[in-house]
């Protein structure tokens, strides 16, 4: 992407004043989006996002400087700017920078942007049709189809120069259900870290008509109760409740700075005995996986917690640097507009031996989450919510009626110790993550889970 | 970014040479430009935990061509990659399929909009900066001992540029800039661990003073410790100005004439119906001189102006773009929004429910136990804006007999919000607006549901 010899001269001058790590970033991204409503497409739009960031440490003090210009001037004076923010030691000279292969372990078949737009156009037409063909209170679809293709560039001060491409393609479908006098929406995006060979391998028919099941389901239910009651989580997106409760506050970035609740529990059993955790960015074509994080190193499987007890945090080359732990691939970011931090890639609860009707079976009055909304938490409290896409009553062992969508609140060390059920049909869903390093891809999932007790924010 | 000149429109180069090569091959062309650089600092320790540079800028067109809509943007900018966005856009367009008229003109300017850019602002030295973020550090530490971490103690600011010209000859500049702080802290007592934030939005940095705000985190984070578990039912509410405004914020879709028109408004085929308690005034008021989303026109170019959404409980109009105006047969609100890599849509922009005329404390006087809401959560996953139903997590305090009694541990509330604007039963005076340019004041609700 870059000439090797601008390279280091960009990393040598920020090294200049006696830094004691410079890294430069370059990306280069093809988006393309189109957007479906009202049975059109209604905009479509591709674009080039392009730039580049100079990152330096002096100590634990990270400098980040970016800029969408890549001339060698523009490039050298960002270094500069980097390079004058703090004054470090001894100045190390000439770095020698060695392009290394990377491995590339998620293949791509049809890469993006290959295929026209013809057959995009089409396949968002099956989705439509199949949605409003389900159940004619189905009033609005809305269809987002997206594709990224990212080529990034990462080269540090200790000789590291890699360069990796990454396909990302989705679609997002959320049907709307409407009686006259409310409304309800179904949603699903599914999405891969791969190419267009992605969307050939789902039904649209069968996403169509998912999104409208959950509308038509949801219009037609009553409100959830409100009170503490016992919940079954099931798999697939129900793993946003670990990924709140939990994974936020094992990233460095709330540990380094003792603004999470799992400082200090290293090695200490922090959930119920049979919990094991996972965050694998080597899932092969994964959403949240990758070959290498955005500070250049491989990405790996990270066991968290190992039947109950706290195994490692995810930690980026700063956290590894705050907090002694090694380095475990997290370090990522939503573009080169943000320095790189401990973020999560494909999280998941694996899977357990208790059986799914049993967990039903042994309630009876409680919430079964057929399917989750988002969620979010405040790391330093613990104290996390997610909401209830598709939810029913359990009734003296059995599913009863639907109810719709209500908030579940508790705490992250309290609500891990209150799980007492794991099934074994661990399945993942796709989300966008947000925090400090921008807004990155990623997956949560798990088994359907038992919660003894959580509070549900219903209306009854 | 480059430097203004004279008020010389910057980027001409690049507007020209985009003009010229659409000028045979399209209808007609907008162009959009946003140039900006910013700074940002954070404190750890006494440390300086990161220091951000930004500089960046991106363009994206939109262009018309058979009465079909299409749009690329680039934030590489050299001649072949101008070109290229213009085909591609050109491309796009093709297989849109969208009916509405779309027209670009060259719309009349406003002359009156509040000053938005402060010379002063962009002469602060960078280590006042620096000590304002440490400062807000340090008396956060000092103001109680409960008070175990900092974990935000930040300042930021930023200069923005922005473009817009059409092939009607409409062309439109505006350089804005900004700088905010905030705090965040983490108090604990027994087993209740609470966070605390405060920030302020200015363009006089005279007016940061970190020892009111570190104190002012700090009172929110330990007014919330050893909290008691609420019994769930339902309560009078009041929401402080903050949460009000963020509960305004979270279901302004509503108010979107495109998604009135798409089917994802509960407002559809409601103007001039009572849709809230005629104590409700809600606006939107681009050229507020307070807020920090003021400017002189929208995303088309179309002249902004003060909107009256609800008055006295009756809903007047949706917020509109020229072309879901045309649609309507109304006027454009002036609330076209697009950023060059996203497509033409509606946003608010000083947006807020006008103060009424109550003492906060005289709210807590109107029944025997209200709850009062100072902090909400999971406003992105519990509140539904094409539903209207929320359920989201909450903190605050059981207020009996005009006394504030306790804090609460953390609870749920849940309702419609359209149910909720009609139970309004008084509205404070304190209005203020929050970091994003939403307005409120404390709002007393009639009822609504409490889980804990």
């Amino acid at each position: 992407m870059l000439n090797e010899n601008i390279i280091e001269k960009v990393i040598d001058k920020a090294l200049s004043n006696g830094a004691d790590f410079a890294e430069l970033f370059v990306e280069n991204t093809f988006n393309s989006s189109i957007a479906f409503n009202d049975n059109k497409t209604k905009q479509n739009i591709v674009g080039n996002d392009y730039g580049a960031g100079v990152r330096v440490f002096y100590g634990h003090t990270a400098i980040y400087a970016f800029t969408n210009d890549l001339s060698e001037e523009a490039l050298l004076k960002a270094a500069d700017a980097v390079s004058k923010a703090a004054k470090g030691g001894d100045v190390v000279t000439s770095i020698d920078l060695t392009k290394r292969d990377i491995t590339n372990i998620h293949k791509v078949i049809i890469p993006n942007n290959t295929i026209a737009k013809k057959e995009k156009i089409d396949f968002i037409r099956k989705v439509n049709e199949a949605s409003r063909g389900y159940n004619n209170q189905i009033s609005q679809v809305d269809i987002r189809f997206m594709e990224k293709n990212q080529h990034v560039m990462i080269a540090n001060s200790e000789g590291l120069h890699v360069e990796d491409n990454r396909n990302y393609s989705r679609v997002y479908v959320s049907s709307i259900a409407s009686n006259g006098t409310e409304k309800q929406v179904g949603g699903e995006g599914p999405g891969r870290f791969a190419g267009y060979e992605f969307f050939n391998s789902i039904d649209p028919v069968e996403l169509g008509k998912e999104t409208a099941r959950v509308a038509v389901t949801m219009l037609n239910a009553d409100y959830a109760p409100s009170g503490k009651f016992p919940v079954v989580i099931d798999n697939g997106f129900g793993g946003v409740i670990f990924h709140e409760a939990c994974g936020h506050s094992l990233e460095t970035t709330a540990v380094a700075k003792g603004a999470s609740v799992f400082v200090g529990k290293m090695g200490k059993k922090i959930a119920f005995d049979k919990l094991t955790a996972i965050d694998d960015g080597t899932m092969p074509n994964e959403w949240g996986s990758e070959n290498i994080d955005d500070e250049g190193m491989e990405t790996k499987k990270t066991v968290l917690i190992e039947n109950g007890i706290l195994k490692s945090y995810m930690v980026d080359k700063m956290g590894s640097l705050k907090t002694g732990f090694a380095r475990t691939g997290s370090g990522r970011r939503q573009s080169y507009k943000f320095a790189p931090a401990s973020r999560m890639r494909n999280t998941y609860i694996a899977n357990g031996n208790d059986d799914f009707n049993e967990m039903i079976a042994s309630i009876d009055e409680g919430i079964y989450a057929a399917k989750m909304g988002g969620g979010s938490v405040s790391p330093g409290t613990g104290n996390f919510n997610f909401s209830i896409g598709e939810g029913y009553m359990i009734r003296n062992g059995k599913i009863a009626e639907p109810v719709r969508g209500a908030t579940l609140i508790g705490n992250g060390a309290d609500a891990l110790l209150k799980i007492s059920m794991i099934s074994d049909n661990m399945e993942m869903a796709q989300g966008m993550c947000g925090s400090v390093s921008g807004s990155v891809p990623t997956n949560v999932g798990q088994p359907a889970i038992k919660i003894d007790e959580i509070i549900v924010g219903g209306r009854k | 970014m480059e430097e203004n000149k004279g008020g010389a429109e910057m980027y001409s180069k690049e507007f020209e040479t985009i003009f010229a090569y659409a000028k045979d091959k399209t209808d007609d062309i907008e162009i959009l430009l946003s140039a900006g650089n910013s700074f940002s600092v954070k404190i750890n320790e006494q440390n300086v935990e990161s220091f951000n540079y930004a500089d960046s800028k991106g363009i994206g067109v939109r262009i018309i061509t058979g009465g079909k809509v299409g749009y690329a943007y680039t934030e590489k900018f050299d001649e072949e990659t101008f070109k290229r966005i213009v085909d591609e856009a050109i491309e796009n367009a093709k297989y849109t399929e969208d009916d509405d008229l779309v027209i670009m003109e060259n719309y009349p300017e406003n002359k009156d909009c509040p000053n938005v850019y402060s010379k002063e602002l962009d002469k602060v030295d960078v280590s006042d900066k620096i000590q304002l973020a440490k400062d807000l550090e340090k008396y956060a530490k000092q103001a109680d001992e409960r008070v175990f971490n900092v974990p935000y103690a930040m300042y930021a600011d930023g200069k923005s540029y922005s473009r817009i010209a059409n092939s009607k000859g409409l062309d439109r500049e505006d350089t804005q800039n900004y700088a905010y702080s905030y705090v965040g802290v983490l108090s604990a007592e027994k087993d209740d661990k609470r966070m605390g934030m405060d920030f302020l939005i200015t363009r006089d940095f005279s007016k940061f003073d970190p020892k009111k705000m570190a104190e002012v985190s700090v009172k929110k984070s330990t007014d919330l410790l050893n909290g008691l578990p609420v019994n769930s039912g339902k309560y009078p509410v009041v929401f402080n100005n903050e949460m009000m405004a963020t509960m305004l914020a979270t279901f302004s879709s509503i108010f979107n004439a495109k998604s009135v028109q798409e089917g994802r408004s509960l407002l559809k085929g409601k103007i001039g119906q009572k849709i809230a308690d005629e104590k409700v005034t809600i606006v939107d008021d681009s050229l507020h001189p307070e807020g920090f989303s003021t400017s002189a026109f929208d995303s088309e170019g179309y002249p902004t102006e003060k909107t009256v959404l609800i008055e006295k409980g009756i809903l007047k109009t949706y917020l509109h773009n020229t072309i879901t105006a045309r649609k309507d047969g109304v006027r454009s609100t002036g609330n076209a929004a697009r950023g060059y890599k996203g497509t033409l849509g509606i946003s608010t922009s000083n947006f807020m429910i006008e103060a009424g005329e109550h003492k906060e404390a005289d709210l807590f006087n109107k029944h025997d136990s209200i709850i009062e809401i100072v902090s909400l959560q999971g406003m992105h996953s519990g509140a539904n804006a094409i539903s209207g139903d929320f359920s989201l997590g909450a903190q605050g305090f059981l207020w009996e007999n005009g006394k504030r009694k306790h804090s609460l541990k953390p609870f749920t509330v849940s309702g419609n919000f359209l149910q909720m604007l009609s139970d309004v039963e008084a509205i404070a005076d304190n209005f203020n607006f929050d970091i994003s340019s939403n307005g409120a004041s404390s709002v007393l609700i009639k009822e609504l549901n409490i889980s804990g």
